[in-house]
């Protein structure tokens, strides 16, 4: 019977090809716009991580001001950032798989090749551990060693484009390049990578492009390197001058730990609790003990890492899908009333009810569907568009569950057109359609 | 096969009731080859809609084949429609979009029929009427005589026990009708019951039995009161008088 209904569609389509086209073409913009938009919510709320954000920690220590807390509307939060100071020293930590603290800044590159003007470039401190933590994917060589966190040499990872600007591409481990007034060795070069959020870094312009560069974190006292992010602080520190920012009660770094079990997490909760008992000694967290080892995915959500652009636009695409549809109840409801007669003859001929609802339906999914292909075919295309314009380069693609969702919206859109006409069609009493033929 | 026992039928438009069929009774065995005639107006195709269960009805009761239909489910009453009668149109009814063996197909395809026994009994139906060779065809390339055979067949070919037909010689010429009423008789010898409304005193008489219809009842022609009522020659189209309502 499906497919009866559907050689059935098929000839009604034929039987009025414009009127078919401007369906098609109404359901198909609707579901491209739709398409589009879910598609961009979906990959920015998507997992970064999937087979193991559930082992990434963002961690808080709670050094807050003992007058009032961090965050008035919710005061059980602690800052968003750790203090140098703890940063520092909770990293030594070797109960985490893998730990880093990170900020990110920016540095002026001096090319060797004099001919190159020198040239800024988004740098991140960070520990060796930062790289097993994020898999970032590398090209040529890889992390620094551990030790290099230590210092004294001067290591760097530099990203693709960089990479592709100072050596053609070429593999540069091992060859120097002068940051600011010191010269680094190259340990790794990063394939091209753009992450549609930087879930590293959700403070900082979570949705623009990773740095271009990545050194140890130790080089932030002796270059004095300062933050280009987010500072947050309630006390100043001892001294002057960039020693007394680092030892002030200003948050500004990113503490992350990789932990797998939960003993593992359990003391490393102790450790931090016994941290930051042993640090009011020196009159510092004089508020109640509240440290959290927070999971990523938590981290991201309570710091709303997806624009909210991305979200009402999903919602207004969604609902310009429905108007689409529902504009497209008119055209169907005059289309099959016209076929009240046909109708009659086929109840005289023993379709119930149902039977006819149901030819009209699936009349209304064949619309649905053809304007689903083709949503997803401008859907494709305007992806890319879309990721030019308003995302600094994400390469946005259709998967398959994007594509599934295109072809349910589409079904959808199908359904909310045509269920009232095809009830209306079926509920026509048959007897006076057929005297009028 | 068909018995209706005082079967009242009212349309209702805001303005007016109309007693289209009014303590109706009519009996028709199995077998039987009935005509019914009777002035515009007088309820003829109402009664057929009614036997055919395309339409309701307000008081009475009908039984088909010693079943009560009234009071069947939508479901129910069209698989009685697919499966037991067959209906034949004054104005031929073929779907325009369908091909001659997609339109004889339409009452097998309700009834869920495999294909192959569905394309033998088409196959069958339209060497009865004549026409297995243009399957092909659509309506619109047939003449009207070829087109109500088409539309014979398609009554004919899920073998139902009943078939009824509204005036199905009303839009051709006499070859044509003649052509038609010959088939009914076909069909009729087999078995199938028949009733048949035509305007046209000829064909009524190939008929087994003829009944009249005046306002709404059936009038009995052996009742010689009434007889001169149906009188070709005195006919008078009446009409149902119609009350307000
Ligand atoms: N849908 C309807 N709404 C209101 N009145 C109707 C409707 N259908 C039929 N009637 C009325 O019911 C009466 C019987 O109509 P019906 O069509 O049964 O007559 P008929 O005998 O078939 O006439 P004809 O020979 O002209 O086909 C008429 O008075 C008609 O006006
Ligand atoms: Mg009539």
């Amino acid at each position: 019977m499906l497919l009866y209904n559907l050689r059935l569609s098929w000839k009604s389509l034929l039987r009025n090809p414009s009127l078919a086209l401007l369906t098609v073409a109404a359901i198909g913009l609707g579901i491209a716009v739709a398409t589009s938009f879910t598609a961009i919510y979906y990959l920015m709320t998507a997992d970064p991580l999937p087979h193991k954000s559930d082992n990434i920690y963002y961690v808080r220590l709670d050094s807050w001001n003992p007058e009032r807390p961090f965050n008035d509307e919710f005061p059980e939060r602690p800052p968003a950032q750790v203090t140098y100071l703890d940063a520092t020293a909770v990293v030594k930590s070797d109960i985490p798989t893998h730990t880093a603290a990170s900020f990110h800044s920016d540095l002026f590159v001096y090319p060797e090749d004099k001919t190159q003007h020198p040239f800024e470039v988004s740098v991140r401190l960070c520990h060796s551990g930062f790289f097993p933590i994020f898999e970032l994917p590398f090209a040529y060589g890889g992390p620094w060693d551990r030790r290099a966190d230590e210092g004294p040499d001067r290591v760097v990872v530099i990203d693709d484009a960089t990479n592709q600007r100072l050596f053609g591409g070429s593999d540069s481990v091992g060859q120097r390049i002068k940051l600011g007034p010191e010269y680094f060795t190259i340990s790794g070069v990063l394939e091209p990578w753009r992450p549609v959020t930087k879930y590293y870094d959700v403070l900082n312009a979570s949705s623009g492009s990773p740095e271009q560069a990545y050194i140890p974190f130790l080089h932030v006292r002796d270059m004095e390197i300062a933050t280009d992010g987010n500072t947050q602080g309630w006390k100043s520190g001892d001294g002057e001058g960039f020693a007394a920012f680092l030892s002030s009660e200003s948050t500004w770094v990113q503490l992350w730990a990789q932990i797998e079990t939960a003993d593992q997490k359990a003391r490393y909760q102790t450790f931090l609790d016994a941290y930051t008992e042993q640090q009011r000694t020196l009159d510092r967290f004089q508020r109640p003990t509240n440290n959290w080892i927070q999971p990523m995915r938590e981290w991201h959500v309570e710091e709303g890492a997806v624009p909210p652009e991305a979200r009402s636009m999903m919602v207004i695409s969604l609902l310009f899908l429905a108007v689409c549809s529902i504009n497209l109840i008119g055209l169907l409801l005059g289309k099959f009333l016209a076929r009240a007669p046909e109708v009659g003859v086929r109840r005289a001929l023993g379709a119930s009810r149902r039977a006819i609802f149901l030819q009209h339906i699936v009349e209304c999914q064949l619309l649905g569907m053809l304007g689903g292909v083709v949503g997803i075919v401008l859907s494709v295309g305007a992806l890319g568009g879309i990721s030019t314009m308003f995302l600094d380069d994400v390469t946005l693609h259709l998967d398959a569950t994007m594509i599934a969702i295109g072809i349910a919206l589409a079904l959808i859109s199908g359904l909310v057109a045509g269920i009232y006409p095809a009830w209306r069609v079926c509920a026509v009493a048959p007897a006076i359609h057929l005297k009028t033929q | 096969m068909l018995r209706m026992r005082n079967i009242t039928k009212i349309y209702r438009t805001s303005l007016i009731e109309t007693h289209a069929l009014s303590r109706f009774q009519f009996e028709v065995e199995p077998g039987e080859f009935v005509s019914v005639m009777g002035p515009s107006g007088s309820g003829k195709t109402t009664f057929l809609n009614i036997a055919g269960l395309l339409d309701t009805f307000d008081e009475g009761h009908y039984e088909l084949g010693g079943e009560d239909v009234s009071q069947l489910s939508d479901v129910e009453m069209s698989r009685v429609r697919n499966e037991k009668i067959g209906f034949i149109f004054q104005s031929f009814n073929l779907l325009p979009d369908l091909d001659v063996f997609d339109n004889v197909d339409i009452p097998l395809r309700y009834r869920g029929m495999p294909r192959k026994e569905r394309k033998e009994a088409i196959q069958s139906a339209l060497e009865t009427v004549g026409l297995s060779a243009r399957l092909r065809h659509y309506p619109s390339q047939l003449s009207g005589g070829q087109q109500q055979r088409v539309a014979v067949a398609r009554a004919l070919v899920g073998k139902p026990g009943l078939i009824l037909a509204d005036e199905p010689t009303g839009n051709l010429d006499s070859a044509m009708a003649r052509e038609i009423i010959n088939l009914l008789e076909q069909i009729n010898d087999t078995g199938t019951t028949i009733v048949m409304v035509t305007h046209d005193q000829e064909m009524a008489h190939r008929a087994g039995r003829q009944i009249f219809l005046l306002d709404g009842r059936v009038i009995d022609i052996r009742d010689e009161e009434a007889k001169p009522l149906f009188d070709p020659d005195r006919f008078m189209p009446s009409m149902p008088t119609p009350s307000l309502a």
